[in-house]
This record gives C-alpha cells, sequence and structure tokens, in this order.
C-alpha cells in the first residue's frame, strides 16, 4: 500500500514551477486525499 | 504564501489530524521553496500573514523529492512533469525543502 494512503494533501503548486493540477494528476490513486491545491503566481 | 492561502492551510491543520497532511510544494525556485516549506512548519517568517507564530510542524515536501517522486504514478509525471524536472532545478529544490522539513517538521511521510 502506498505511504500516502490515508493521507490529506495540501498541494502548493506555482505557475512558473510546478502548476497544483498536474500535481494533483500524479497522486490521484494513491490513497490520499486532497484538501486543498492551488497555484501562485507571482506577477 | 499568499494570505488566504496560508489561512487555508491552518483551517486544514485544525480541521484535520496534522500528523496525517503532507504538503506538497511546486515552486520554482529554492529560495521560494524554503520560505514556503518554512510558512508550513515553523509559520510565516515575514510574520504578515495567519500562520505568524504558529508552527504547524507539518510534513513538507518538495515535488521533486525522491521520497513523494516514488509515490507519484509513473505515466503522469511522465505527461505533467517531466517537462518542468528538465526546466528547473530539481535538486536545489528538494535539499531546500528538505533542510526546512528536518529543522522544524515534527511529522513525516
Amino acid at each position: 500500500m502506498s505511504k500516502l494512503a490515508g493521507k490529506k494533501l495540501i498541494l502548493l503548486g506555482e505557475r512558473d514551477g510546478v502548476p497544483a493540477p498536474a500535481m494533483e494528476a500524479c497522486f490521484k490513486n494513491s490513497g490520499a486525499e486532497v484538501i486543498f491545491s492551488v497555484t501562485e503566481c507571482f506577477v | 504564501m499568499d494570505l488566504q492561502n496560508q489561512q487555508r492551510v491552518k483551517d486544514a491543520a485544525e480541521k484535520y489530524d496534522p500528523a496525517d497532511i503532507v504538503v506538497v510544494l511546486g515552486s520554482s525556485d529554492a529560495e521560494g521553496a524554503e520560505i514556503y516549506a518554512e510558512t508550513v512548519c515553523n509559520g510565516d517568517p515575514t510574520y504578515a500573514g495567519p500562520l505568524a507564530g504558529v508552527p504547524l510542524g507539518l510534513a513538507v515536501y518538495d515535488i521533486f523529492d525522491q521520497e513523494i517522486r516514488d509515490l507519484a504514478d509513473p505515466e503522469e509525471w511522465e505527461n505533467q512533469i517531466s517537462m518542468m524536472e528538465m526546466v528547473l532545478d530539481p535538486e536545489a529544490l528538494a535539499a531546500a525543502v528538505k533542510g526546512i522539513r528536518e529543522q522544524f517538521s515534527k511529522y513525516a511521510l
């Protein structure tokens, strides 16, 4: 079982780095629940 | 970190067991990643937001940290993240967040 099973994920992405939806896609089958996901942008 | 987002992180840490929460960062530079990591571990270093003086101690990892990378779906990684991996400095980002985690996190994976 994944080490993330049962965990609550907070994904803090960045527009010029890795955006949150990209990270979310990678963990959607990990057994973790995404409780907050946001992509910040510094312009 | 955006003040509203600090509040959202704070609310989440109150609603859920902080030991179950894992924060994953997708920052573009190591300095920014350190500030984000410190904010969710030891409180807002700029003392501007809701997390000022609030050391949540959450487990925090950069997306390029090998420990987190190993848990990602390989196909999605290839599609969504591998391009940015070539542009950014993944080792520096992972090391920056690891340094803060080892100093301030009360929890880990």
